[in-house]
């Protein structure tokens, strides 16, 4: 750690760790690790722009099945490419102490493929052929299915989609999300 | 304005189509309402900064950075709303760090946010001094949150065996992990304890020990067995002296010592492990439960574990979500006919056949145990074979039950609750049957047969799950090696569980009668956690069922604080009847408590203190005490039923208040779109009349800003009074809105909700 403690002064730390859930050590240990996607640009720069191709070499990235939706969510330029900031962000909300409004309300950015606010019967139809993976495929009735059973069980208003506030009741309802909807450093 | 009621009527299919027209303009209202407006919801701050743009300018004439300084603007406008946390001191300072920290925006808006906010309170507030008491209680809550923040980033920094339980976790998912985490909770747990044994009861005897110049003997059987020379060492109860244990010097009275870290350390985990139990208590059982259950959302949104990291594990992640979403729509494809009544009869008999026969066969090993022990040793090293045997059964019994829940009619959950429950009921029953055997039996020091006991039980199990059973993992590791077609070993949390959960209370039971327990299953867990790793790597496959561990994972550690009940209540009331005068600490004494009334408090010497004792210890003093407590609960509970009925009321407004939503949103849609512009009626009036002024004048669509400012503008007014004043305007703007797109199909949500209310009467008298 003491490599990434050269890199940053007292009062960045200090900005960090009011913004984030994070202590300071626990900053510069994500440092570490975003280094370690690309050592010499970020030695150069502590808060290069890494290109959306290196993010997803973090481990628990790379086999995310919405790897490309948590990268452009967080991104501050919205194309993907993260900065320090926008990783630590982005682990930050995914840590254990994030509370779990936050989350579902990255969550919900993240199922919200077309980026209209809603999650609606498309954003449905790419989560769950996303969840199943590249090689198993659910026939499209069955898919048809399934998407009327989730907008059956949590469309509260019958408009055809889930608002946020639908969303975050789900989410509100299960002991798992909190759970699963974790990365650890 | 009564005129207006019926020109919006319009039959509910149209109304849909509406809904879905003019998305934008639906959201702005959204975010008008009330219930957005009220308390903190500096969460929906997003929401609302992008409709805000849309309302107040071309979202494509903006250039990028100034419509981040916009953003930034408007969310601290909104923050400016909350009194409470625009205040100047360290307490408002606190609410501002959390809300930013809340605030689901990236870090350079919440700097900048951060900036503008910091200005406009420091405008704000006006320069006061403050007085000595609260600048005193400022700095201690500073100094507090300075302090619990060097923690964290302390534990951070000796977190144990975070990357190899990361690791575990990101091969074979996170309920593999927890069980990793549970290990690792109780092995610190156990490591506080050791450390706070070993200094003021083990060491301090060590040394007086080093006085008396005894030197010991050992064999290694001995050291297995806890007898021979072992039987009169720190080990057990009966060597800890019974009085100054300090041999030179300062004056250490060893009973004192013994009696109040026992007591304290029996309680202290008492009290954690209740709190700890409870905090995961209410995350996963009571905040999740009732209302209507999300099944199929719940596999959507929450079935991806993100901890996931080799591709392996992914794949298989991925296809048992794919099963489990055929297996549900199987499921409901079939629609099954519900069981006939015989069948289920049969089922529910056969249920409590087989828990019959399991509670029979737990019965008939714990009578079996007893005569085991009462039989004549016939062998040397009768004792060990004795608590071989006890293991091997303790062992291998979860197994079996495990196999026999199986024959009965379960969800797949309950079955493993089911399993949890027997194999616990069998642990607590044999150590409870241990306790009340020694302690009837007529040995001279019945505590430290005792204590040999519980160290046996723990040494041998060491070497049936530290040894034996690893080596049956990698046999099957092996078989499936060799010929893949058979199931692949998977890791078994809930029977690796278990065991640790048996450890534990195994020491609970045994720790006042052997300290150094303590230390030796510290130092098993160590190597259980090496042990278990290396099993999970090598031996193991990621399982094929997704397994969710939030709820398990509290029954866990219920049964873990369960079991430290059982303990203390075992213990407890034999102490209050007797113990040895021939050995240990408390031989002095004629019962264990009398350490605090004869030792501590002298009551010999002071009668008057003795008989209120013996007032407050009489039957009528504790049976009142008895009575105020169970009124107490019974107030508890009567207030207990009167929230459920008060959560169940609201669940029905909320859904009561979606409807009104959607419907709400239909007329504001139609607003918008200056639909009602054109009803029929609106010819018959001159324009002299109010109403026409007031449609054509005020309610123009190109004045939709002025007028969502003011009832903006009315809002932050409504924070500003008192709140009863508040609310009333509040029910009164519902009112309001009501009487401008009265629709008839839903005006029942409107009275329901005004009854929920219980405000809807003097509302109603208003209108009608």
């Amino acid at each position: 750690m003491g490599q990434g403690k050269s890199q940053f002064t007292e009062e960045e730390l200090q900005d960090y760790e009011d913004l984030t859930y994070f202590t300071k050590k626990e900053v510069l240990f994500a440092h570490q690790k975003f280094k370690a996607l690309a050592p010499e640009k970020v030695g150069h720069n502590k808060n290069a722009k890494l290109p959306m191709a290196k993010i997803l070499q973090y481990p628990e990235l790379r086999v995310n099945p919405f790897r490309d939706r948590i990268c452009k969510v967080f991104s501050s330029s919205n194309d993907g490419d993260c900065t320090f900031e926008d990783f630590l962000d982005m682990m930050s909300v995914f840590s254990e102490m994030a509370p779990k409004a936050v989350k579902a309300e990255h969550a919900f950015r993240i199922f919200d493929f077309d980026g209209d606010d809603m999650i609606g019967v498309s954003d449905l139809r790419e989560v769950i052929e996303r969840l199943c993976g590249p090689d198993l495929k659910l026939s499209d009735s069955e898919i048809q299915q399934l998407v009327q059973n989730v907008l059956e069980e949590a469309d509260l208003d019958d408009d055809g989609a889930l608002s946020f506030a639908e969303f975050e009741h789900i989410i509100d309802k299960s002991s798992d999300f909190c759970h699963s909807f974790r990365i650890r450093l | 304005m009564e005129n207006e009621l019926e020109e919006l009527e319009r039959p509910s299919s149209v109304r849909r189509t509406f809904t879905l027209r003019n998305s934008a303009a639906r959201q702005v209202a959204v975010n008008f309402m009330p219930s957005r407006q009220l308390s903190f919801n500096t969460l929906r701050l997003r929401r609302t900064t992008t409709e805000h743009n849309a309302l107040l300018e071309d979202a494509v004439s903006a250039p990028d950075e100034v419509d981040a300084e916009k953003r930034a603007e408007l969310i601290v406008r909104e923050m400016e709303q909350h009194q409470r946390l625009m205040e100047n001191n360290p307490e408002a300072e606190e609410l501002r760090r959390e809300a930013l920290r809340d605030l689901p925006q990236g870090l350079t808006m919440k700097r900048n946010v951060r900036a503008k906010l910091s200005a406009s309170v420091s405008l704000r507030s006006r320069q006061r001094p403050i007085s000595f008491m609260k600048r005193m209680k400022y700095r201690i809550s500073f100094a507090f949150k300075r302090l619990q923040d060097r923690f964290r980033d302390l534990t951070f920094s000796i977190e144990l065996w975070y990357e190899a339980i990361r690791n575990i976790e990101g091969h074979f998912g996170s309920s593999v992990g927890s069980y990793f985490y549970f290990l690792r909770w109780l092995f610190a747990l156990d490591l506080a304890l050791c450390m706070l044994l070993l200094a003021f009861v083990i060491v301090p005897q060590t040394l007086y020990n080093s006085h008396q110049n005894t030197t010991l003997e050992r064999s290694f059987v001995d050291l297995i067995a806890g007898k021979g020379l072992f039987e009169d060492s720190i080990l057990f109860y009966g060597h800890y002296q019974s009085g100054d244990a300090s041999g030179a010097g300062q004056p250490y009275y060893m009973p004192y010592a013994y009696f109040f870290t026992m007591v304290c350390l029996y309680l202290t985990f008492f009290g954690a492990l209740c709190y700890r139990t409870a905090y995961s208590y209410r995350r996963n059982f009571i905040e999740t439960a009732g209302g209507v259950s999300h099944l199929f959302a719940n596999k959507v949104f929450c079935g991806w574990d993100f901890n996931i990291i080799t591709p392996q594990a992914a794949a298989l992640n991925a296809a048992s979500i794919y099963n489990e979403f055929k297996e549900l729509l199987n499921e409901q494809n079939k629609n099954s006919p519900s069981a006939s009544y015989w069948t289920r009869v049969m089922r529910c008999s056969t249920n409590i056949a087989v828990t019959t026969l399991v509670l029979g066969t737990i019965a008939s090993l714990e009578y079996g145990l007893w005569l085991l022990l009462d039989t004549e040793p016939s062998l040397p090293r009768w004792e060990l074979i004795v608590s071989l045997i006890l293991c091997s059964v303790l062992a291998v019994l979860p197994i079996i039950f495990g196999v026999i829940v199986r024959l009965e009619y379960y969800e797949p959950r309950t079955a493993l609750y089911v399993t949890l429950a027997r194999t616990w009921l069998l642990d607590i029953g044999t150590l409870l049957l241990l306790l009340v055997y020694w302690s009837h039996s007529n040995l001279p020091c019945w505590e430290t047969a005792l204590g040999q006991e519980t160290y046996r039980l723990v040494l041998l199990d060491a070497l049936i799950s530290l040894f034996l059973l690893p080596l049956l993992e990698f046999c099957r590791a092996l078989v499936y090696k060799l010929n893949p077609k058979s199931s692949p070993p998977e890791f078994n949390v809930a029977y690796n569980s278990l065991t640790i959960i048996y450890n534990q209370t195994v020491l609970w039971f045994g720790m006042i009668f052997s300290p150094l327990l303590a230390v030796a299953v510290t130092l098993k867990f160590l190597l259980l956690f090496y042990v278990k790793r290396e099993c999970a790597r090598r031996a193991c496959q990621p399982a094929r069922k997704v397994w969710r561990a939030a709820q398990t994972q509290t029954v866990f550690y219920m049964l873990v604080t369960l079991s430290l009940f059982a303990a203390l209540f075992g213990l407890g009331s034999l102490f209050l009847r007797s113990s040895s005068h021939s050995c240990g600490p408390f031989r002095a004494y004629e019962n264990v408590y009398s350490v605090v009334t004869e030792g501590v408090l002298g009551l010999a010497r002071r009668p008057t203190l003795q008989r209120a004792l013996a007032f407050l210890t009489r039957p009528g003093v504790i049976g009142s005490l008895l009575l105020a407590l169970c009124v107490a609960v019974y107030y508890m509970r009567a207030r207990a039923r009167a929230q459920q009925s008060m959560v169940r009321m609201l669940r029905q407004m909320l859904l009561l208040q979606a409807k009104d939503k959607d419907f709400l949103l239909a007329a504001i849609s139609k607003v918008s779109n200056g639909e009602w512009l054109y009803s029929p009626r609106t010819p018959t009036e001159g324009p002299d009349s109010h109403t026409w002024k007031y449609l054509q004048e005020v309610r123009k669509p190109s004045n939709a800003e002025f007028h969502f400012d003011a009832s903006r503008l009315s809002h932050s007014l409504m924070e500003g009074r008192p709140r009863s004043l508040a609310m009333e305007t509040r029910t009164q703007s519902y009112h309001e809105r009501r009487s401008n797109d009265g629709d008839t199909d839903s005006s029942f949500s409107w009275q329901g909700s005004s009854n929920c209310l219980n405000q809807g009467e003097e509302a109603k008298k208003r209108w009608f």
